[in-house]
């Protein structure tokens, strides 16, 4: 097979597979824990599937998770599952930069990265 | 409606996400189009909350589908993270600078009316199984952005060239703009720059663009994240749904004709243009 880019972007290509798959199913395994433990506590019902938030605050999702509240250990895993594009994009840059010497495209990965936390974190 | 069983509950929400999925990662347009009418029109799910769960689930849909389409080399990589620039960039304008100025139901009007106009160009290119003829552009060339992939349905290698990269750009800012204000992925946008204005083969044009739309919409997010409107016992069924939906997706797209991939997403479109129309005409959906 002939490549007009060689085998060059065939690690990144690899490694942004990994991080993705290891991120989304990681994130949906723990989610549905999350939800086992709120059907085992007995705090399922669909009134309240309804109705409640999610809460941002970092602290109460910690305390919810070692007191085992199913709602905080979805929190959790919804956090990990939005970060997910976030690290392949991060993972992406320091593959260009260091394994493919790619200057180029390391910079316009950069700029992906600090315009997309902005967004996350500004908006 | 039904306030029953939890689990029942779950279950009519999950099966419908999976049909969301497999739309989705077909298409390139991550599966909001079935599952936000879906939560709000049979479930009773309010828009926001519904949105909210959509968002979620598209950065599912985009991360599943994305490590399979990028393992298969289908996704061009090069593509993607260039035209991130410009959609990250026209987000960022339109959330924080246009967003207090335009009113949101001229834009539903307005982008409405761009999407069923797209839907000439898509026509015309109905029975062209691979785009022929393409010349590279300056900046593709400089880009590299020129690459090939395994058609597992044409069972060979595919050598394409890219084109029309300014257009591409300004097309990706618009996009950008558009999730900025309305909070939508504007995966539909994306498809359209690289089918039309980059030529690239279908199949190369919806894994990128559904390699893209997770980064929007994990940017989108925290605005939703912090409103409240993430339900996240809303969010387990969908996106774990989605989920399989798209592993699935990707097994079926890999294997139909470019040719139907464009009608697939010409119907989608088609379906997303008069849902804005009538959002911007009513003021609901």
């Amino acid at each position: 097979m002939s490549e007009p880019n060689g085998d060059r972007g065939l690690i990144i290509q690899n490694a942004s597979a990994l991080v993705l798959r290891i991120g989304v199913f990681s994130s949906a395994i723990v989610m549905l824990i999350g939800i086992a433990f709120s059907f085992r506590h007995g705090t399922a019902d669909v009134a309240r599937m309804r109705s409640d938030g999610f809460d941002i605050n970092l602290r109460h999702m910690c305390i919810g998770i070692i007191h085992g509240r199913g709602k905080s250990i979805i929190e959790a895993g919804i956090l990990m599952l939005v970060l997910t594009p976030i690290m392949r994009v991060a993972a992406s840059m320091i593959l260009f930069a260091f394994a493919e010497r790619d200057w180029l495209y390391a910079a316009i990965t950069l700029g992906v990265l600090i315009l997309t936390l902005t967004g996350l974190l500004l908006l | 409606m039904n306030a029953g069983s939890p689990i029942l509950w779950l279950l009519e929400i999950a099966s419908a996400s999976f049909a969301g999925g497999v739309v989705g990662a077909i298409s390139g347009l991550g599966g909001g189009i079935v599952i936000v009418p879906v939560l709000t029109i049979f479930m009773g799910v309010p828009i926001n909350q519904a949105i909210g769960a959509s968002i979620v689930s598209v950065i599912a849909v985009s991360s599943g589908a994305g490590s399979v389409y990028v393992k298969d080399r289908v996704t061009n990589v090069r593509i993607a993270m260039f035209l991130e620039l410009s959609t990250a960039a026209g987000a960022l304008v339109g959330a924080a600078a246009l967003a207090p100025i335009i009113p949101a139901r001229l834009l539903y009007i307005l982008f409405g009316i761009l999407l069923l106009l797209s839907l000439v160009p898509i026509f015309a290119k109905f029975g062209e199984e691979l785009p022929e003829n393409v010349t590279p552009d300056r900046m593709s060339r400089f880009l590299r952005l020129g690459d090939s992939y395994f058609d597992k349905r044409l069972n060979r290698e595919i050598q394409y060239n890219v084109t029309g990269i300014p257009a591409a750009l300004g097309i990706m800012f618009v996009a950008g703009i558009i999730s900025g204000i309305l909070g939508i992925g504007a995966g539909v946008v994306k498809v359209l720059a690289h089918e039309i204005a980059m030529k690239v083969p279908t199949k190369v044009s919806t894994a990128t663009s559904n390699f893209m739309i997770g980064v929007t919409a994990a940017a989108a997010a925290g605005v939703y994240l912090r409103r409240g409107w993430v339900l996240p016992f809303l969010v387990v069924p969908v996106a774990t749904a989605v989920l399989a939906g798209a592993m699935l997706g990707t097994i079926i797209m890999e294997r139909l004709s470019n040719n139907m991939i464009r009608k697939i997403f010409a119907a989608a479109l088609a379906i997303i243009g008069i849902q804005m129309l009538v959002h911007g005409l009513r003021g609901s959906l």
